[in-house]
C-alpha cells in the first residue's frame, strides 16, 4: 500500500467516524415533556399555596405527576430505541446522566421532604443546582456550548432562591423551567429536525 | 527491533466497503442494516456479502429483532473487531510515518 493510499484511507475513516458520531442529536422531546409537566405542577402548587387550599394534596399531586412523567419518559425512550437506526455512546451517556439526575431529584424532592431534612422552601434551589450540573455535563458531552451555558441560568436562579426564599419561589422556579428547560427543548427539537432534513438531503443527492 | 510489521495489512478490513462499515460501527454502539447501507453507499447484496466476511472473522456481531412486525438486523463491533480496527489504523499510520522518515 502506498503512502497516498494510506493517507486517503485514513482521511475517509476519519470523515466516516465524525459523521457517525454526530448521529443521535438530542431531539429535545424529553426536555419539553418534563418542562411542561413540572411547570404545570409548579403552577398548581403555587395556586394551592396562595389560596391555602388543598395543601394536604400537594405531595400526592407531585408523586402522581412525577410517576406519570417517568412512565411517559420510558415509553418515549423505548420508542426511540426501537426506531433509531443507530445508537451512539454519547447518546447513551447523556441518557444515563439524565436518569441518574432524575433519581437524585426524586430523592431530594420526596425522601428529603418526607424526612423533614430541610425546609421545603429550599427544594427549588436544590433542584436548580442539580439541573445545572446535568445541563453543564450534557452540553459538554454533546459539544453544545449554548446548552452548557444554560446551566449558568440554573445556578444563578439557585443562588437567588437560596438568598431570597419566599412563597413565590415556586413561581420563580416555574419561570426558570420555561426559560431554561422548555425553550432549550424547543431549540433542540428545531435543530434536530433541521439535522435530519439535511441528512436526508445529503443521502438523496 | 520491533516485530511490528507495518506492511502487513488485515485483509478482512482492507476493502473500501469493509473499512467504512468498521469505521461506522466503531463510532456508534449499534447500527441497523439500512443505516450502514446509507452510510457506506452500498447495495443490499453488496453490503450483505461484506458484513458476512466481517461476521465470519468475528469482527462484527448481529442481533435480529422485530420492529412493527418487520425484521431488523442490528450490527455491533466485537472486542476482536475493535482491536483489529485499531491495529489497522496503526498500520496505516505507520505507512505514512515511515514514508516521511524516508
Amino acid at each position: 500500500m502506498s503512502t497516498i493510499e494510506a493517507e486517503s484511507e485514513l482521511s475517509v475513516i476519519k470523515k466516516i467516524m465524525e459523521d457517525s458520531r454526530r448521529l443521535n442529536i438530542d431531539n429535545g422531546k424529553h426536555y419539553l415533556m418534563w418542562g411542561i409537566l413540572v411547570t404545570f405542577a409548579l403552577i398548581c402548587n403555587y395556586i394551592m399555596l396562595l389560596t391555602k387550599t388543598g395543601g394536604q394534596y400537594i405531595g400526592i399531586m407531585w408523586f402522581v405527576l412525577m410517576i406519570s412523567g417517568a412512565i411517559i419518559d420510558s415509553i418515549m425512550k423505548k420508542r426511540e430505541v426501537r426506531t433509531l437506526k443507530a445508537n451512539t455512546y454519547a447518546g447513551n451517556i447523556v441518557g444515563s446522566l439524565w436518569l441518574a439526575s432524575g433519581i437524585a431529584m426524586f430523592i431530594y424532592g420526596f425522601v428529603g421532604l418526607i424526612t423533614k431534612s430541610y425546609n421545603p422552601v429550599f427544594i427549588c434551589p436544590i433542584i436548580s443546582t442539580s439541573l445545572g450540573i446535568s445541563y453543564y455535563t450534557s452540553g459538554a458531552i454533546q459539544r453544545l456550548k449554548w446548552l452548557q451555558n444554560v446551566s449558568y441560568g440554573w445556578w444563578a436562579g439557585a443562588i437567588f432562591l437560596f438568598v431570597f426564599p419566599s412563597i413565590h419561589s415556586v413561581l420563580v422556579f416555574a419561570l426558570m423551567l420555561v426559560a431554561f428547560q422548555i425553550v432549550p427543548g424547543i431549540i433542540l427539537n428545531i435543530n434536530s429536525k433541521k439535522f435530519l432534513e439535511s441528512e436526508a438531503h445529503t443521502l438523496n443527492v | 527491533m520491533s516485530d511490528f510489521d507495518y506492511t502487513h495489512i488485515d485483509d478482512v478490513i482492507h476493502s473500501r466497503i469493509r473499512t467504512s462499515i468498521m469505521a461506522v460501527l466503531v463510532s456508534v454502539e449499534e447500527a441497523e442494516f439500512n443505516y450502514l447501507k446509507e452510510k457506506v453507499n452500498a447495495t443490499d447484496g453488496n453490503l450483505s456479502v461484506h458484513i458476512k466476511k466481517l461476521e465470519d472473522a468475528g469482527y462484527v456481531s448481529v442481533k435480529k429483532i422485530f420492529v412493527d412486525r418487520k425484521p431488523v438486523s442490528k450490527y455491533k463491533i466485537t472486542n476482536k473487531g475493535y482491536k483489529a480496527f485499531e491495529n489497522y489504523i496503526k498500520r496505516l499510520e505507520s505507512i505514512v510515518k515511515n514514508n516521511f522518515k524516508n
